[in-house]
Order: structure tokens, then C-alpha cells, then sequence
């Protein structure tokens, strides 16, 4: 019989604080993808929404073919396929990090891409109008009327996004970057003990997301309440 | 040997290979499919039960398997019940632990669904005696389907997605047989994109399927 708080009390010393470490990377990629996506996402939803049709059938085939993808065949294809499609150019720069950063950012960016396009859609022109025809300049009607209601609809499906995110940085083991999952990989066959190792970072993971999910809740409910 | 020249002289080999790995993605997509339907039902309706203890440990289930990445409990159930002195296959380890990470989220979906439905009928069906396991089945749940359909479907296009990490434990299935493709040839690049390609194959009809549901389901409203 596994006896897991034994386990625990004998290896917690030399385990927690190298996970914890780890975590930090895992922490530095949800982060950069995050704001990689939000950025792919508002320049995708601005084409989507374009004049231009041919901006228009780019910006879905991209968000059709992004989501439609499994995020682990999306990091391969991210990290592995551009050095050998070009191998003349110089790829030192490109670590698994960045493969992963990019991978998980463009994934993002196809969800956010819709998420904003949902919330630019809601709002309806006369609210802009409206605003332009009580003197206000464009900068302003989007500031002080534009933006804060398009906020209100998009903020919790973009926070739904970041927990989802969180949980997906452990895809990047899989592709070689040391982040959390990959060292619980190497100190659980070291040291014969995969259940207490795997068990103890997915309750890493659970801290680290939960909160989140807890203060999503809160912001729905204040959201909705305001409306 | 350049992408282009390799993609025409190997295309039809890669791409056979690679479907040869089909028949795997789907066994572990439906049968973790199936596992969740009917477990995460068993989740949702102890979800609701009036006993606080059922209720409570349901909504610790819920929120563990939402809490934690599906890559990490597929590890502690191929790579860690072996501690405890099971030992799952890998296509076991990938339809129970895919299966028990969707449960949660299918839990979720049915609550929704079910809650949609006005108390009213609950309650109409309970004063004509039914049991209450009878009202749902008979009253509540057909009526719920028609909204849970479309969220089921996403799920299940979520679900088969998902199935794409199930090689690090050592099910054969088409992302596998491409890691192996690159060994064997060494071109990432014609191998993964078209990997890529019968994902996509799969994933975008299944996503116009459930954009249509959701037309429906609208209209109905």
C-alpha cells in the first residue's frame, strides 16, 4: 500500500521548492502567451470585421484553422516546421520557450479573436453615434462609451481563456521546454515515484488556477448585476 | 531534399501512416466520450441532490478535474496507479482519464440544461408519483437535451482535440505514428503539417455541426 503523507513528510524538502521553481516558467509562458494572444486576437477581430473581403475570408481561415487544431499539433507544427521550411536562416533565437510562447499565442489569438468580435458586435453603432453627436471626438466616444461597455461583455470569457491557458502551458513538456510537468517528469522516474510527484503538481496546478476561477465567478456576478 | 520535392515523393506514404493511426484517435475519442456522458451525468444529478455531503463531493470532483491540466491526470493514472497496484494500458489510461477529466465539464453542461428546464415540471411529474430518478428521465432530461446539445457537441469536438496528448502514455494513435514518421524520415515539417491536416479534416466539419445546433436551438427559443 502507497503510504502518500510518509512519502511526502521524506521528500516535500527536495521537491516542492524545485517544482516551485519550475512553476515560475510555467507562469512566464501563460503570461507571454497571454499577451500574444490578446494582440493576435484584437488585430484578428479587427479583420474580421474589415471592409475588405479578402482581409475577411484571411482572418477566418486563420481562426478556423487555429481553433480547429489541437493545441499539441499546433505547438509542433509552430516549433518544428518553420526551421526546416527555412533552414538557411539563422534559428539559435528560436528555443522551445519562444516555440511554446508562440504556439499557445496563436492558439489564443484565434479564441480572443472571436471573444472581441462578439463584444464589438453586441454594442450597437448608435452608441457611437450618439456619443460623436453630443461633441464628443472618436477618441473619446471610445474611451468613455465603447470601451468600457465592450469590456463589461468580453472580460469573462477572456479570464475563462487565461485559466485555460494555464492548464495548457503543460502541453509545452511535450515539446521539450522545462517548465513544471516536464521536471515532474524527470523527478518522478528518478525517483520512482510517479503518483506522489503527479499528484502533488496537478495540486500546484489546482493552486494556481483556482484562484483564478474563483475571481472570475466574482467578476460575473458583478458584471452581471451592474447591467 | 527540399519540402516540396519530399512532400511529392513521400506525400501518400506519410498520409497513410498517419491514418493508420485514425482507428486509435477515435477509439480513445468515443470511449472517453461515452465514459463522460454517463459519468458526468452520475456527477451532475449528485450535483443537485438535496444530501449536502453528495452535492458537496460533487462539486469537489468538478472543480479538481477543472482545476488541473488533463495532461497531468492522465500521468497519475498511467504512470501512478501502478503505485497503488493497478496497471491501465495506455488505451485505458487514455479513455478513463480523458473520460473522467470530461465528466466534469459534461457535469457542468448538464446542470446548466438541467436548471433551464422550469421547476414547474419537476414538480408536476413528483405529484403524479413519479420517483424523482423517473421525473428526470422521463420529464426533465429529454426536455434539457434540446438546450445541451450544442454545448455537448463542442465538447466533443474539445474531446477529440484532447485526444492528440494521449501518445505520451503510449497509445499508438496519429500523433504518435507522426513522432515516429519524423524519426524515420527526419521532415518535421511535411509530416506534421499534414498530422495537422486530418485534425482539421475532423475538427471543422464538427464545428460547423455545432454552429448549426446553436443556429437551431435559437430559433427554437
Amino acid at each position: 500500500m502507497l503510504k502518500l503523507p510518509q512519502i511526502y513528510a521524506e521528500n516535500i524538502n527536495r521537491w516542492l521548492p524545485e517544482l516551485l521553481w519550475f512553476a515560475l516558467t510555467t507562469l512566464k509562458i501563460a503570461l507571454a502567451a497571454f499577451v500574444l494572444a490578446v494582440l493576435v486576437g484584437l488585430a484578428f477581430a479587427l479583420l474580421r470585421t474589415s471592409r475588405f473581403a479578402v482581409l475577411r475570408v484571411l482572418a477566418t481561415a486563420y481562426i478556423e484553422i487555429a481553433r480547429g487544431l489541437p493545441i499539441v499539433v499546433l505547438l509542433y507544427i509552430v516549433y518544428f516546421v518553420p526551421p526546416q521550411l527555412f533552414p538557411g536562416l539563422n534559428w539559435q533565437w528560436f528555443t522551445g520557450f519562444t516555440g511554446a510562447v508562440v504556439g499557445l499565442g496563436l492558439h489564443g489569438g484565434a479564441i480572443l479573436a472571436e471573444v472581441f468580435r462578439a463584444g464589438i458586435e453586441a454594442l450597437h453603432k448608435g452608441q457611437r453615434e450618439a456619443a460623436m453627436s453630443l461633441g464628443m471626438t472618436p477618441t473619446q466616444s471610445m474611451a468613455y462609451i465603447i470601451l468600457p461597455q465592450a469590456t463589461r461583455i468580453v472580460l469573462p470569457p477572456v479570464a475563462n481563456y487565461a485559466i485555460g491557458l494555464l492548464k495548457d502551458t503543460s502541453l509545452c513538456s511535450l515539446i521539450g521546454v522545462n517548465e513544471i510537468m516536464n521536471d515532474a517528469k524527470s523527478i518522478a522516474f528518478a525517483d520512482y515515484q510517479p503518483m506522489a510527484v503527479f499528484v502533488l503538481v496537478a495540486a500546484i496546478y489546482f493552486v494556481m488556477s483556482y484562484p483564478l476561477s474563483l475571481a472570475v465567478r466574482v467578476l460575473e456576478r458583478r458584471l452581471n448585476v451592474s447591467r | 531534399m527540399t519540402f516540396w520535392q519530399f512532400l511529392h515523393a513521400k506525400g501518400w506514404y506519410l498520409l497513410s501512416t498517419l491514418i493508420g493511426g485514425w482507428p486509435q484517435t477515435a477509439i480513445v475519442a468515443l470511449g472517453s466520450l461515452v465514459f463522460a456522458l454517463i459519468f458526468g451525468l452520475a456527477v451532475a444529478l449528485l450535483r443537485l441532490s438535496p444530501w449536502r455531503v453528495l452535492s458537496w463531493l460533487a462539486v469537489a470532483y468538478i472543480e479538481f478535474f477543472r482545476g488541473t491540466p488533463a495532461l497531468v491526470q492522465l500521468f497519475v493514472i498511467y504512470f501512478g496507479m501502478p503505485d497503488i497496484g493497478l496497471s491501465p494500458t495506455p488505451l485505458e489510461a487514455a479513455i478513463v482519464g480523458l473520460g473522467l477529466n470530461g465528466a466534469a465539464y459534461l457535469a457542468e453542461i448538464y446542470r446548466a440544461g438541467i436548471e433551464s428546464i422550469h421547476r414547474g415540471q419537476l414538480e408536476a411529474a413528483l405529484s403524479l408519483g413519479m420517483t424523482p430518478l423517473k421525473a428526470m428521465q422521463h420529464i426533465v432530461l429529454p426536455q434539457a437535451l434540446r438546450t445541451m446539445l450544442p454545448p455537448i457537441t463542442s465538447f466533443a469536438i474539445v474531446l477529440l482535440k484532447d485526444t492528440a496528448i494521449v501518445f505520451s502514455v503510449g497509445v499508438v494513435e496519429i500523433m504518435a505514428l507522426a513522432r515516429n514518421l519524423v524519426t524515420e524520415t527526419l521532415h518535421s515539417a511535411a509530416v506534421y503539417l499534414i498530422a495537422g491536416t486530418i485534425y482539421l479534416c475532423m475538427t471543422i466539419p464538427m464545428a460547423r455541426l455545432a454552429a448549426r445546433l446553436e443556429r437551431q436551438r435559437q430559433a427554437w427559443h
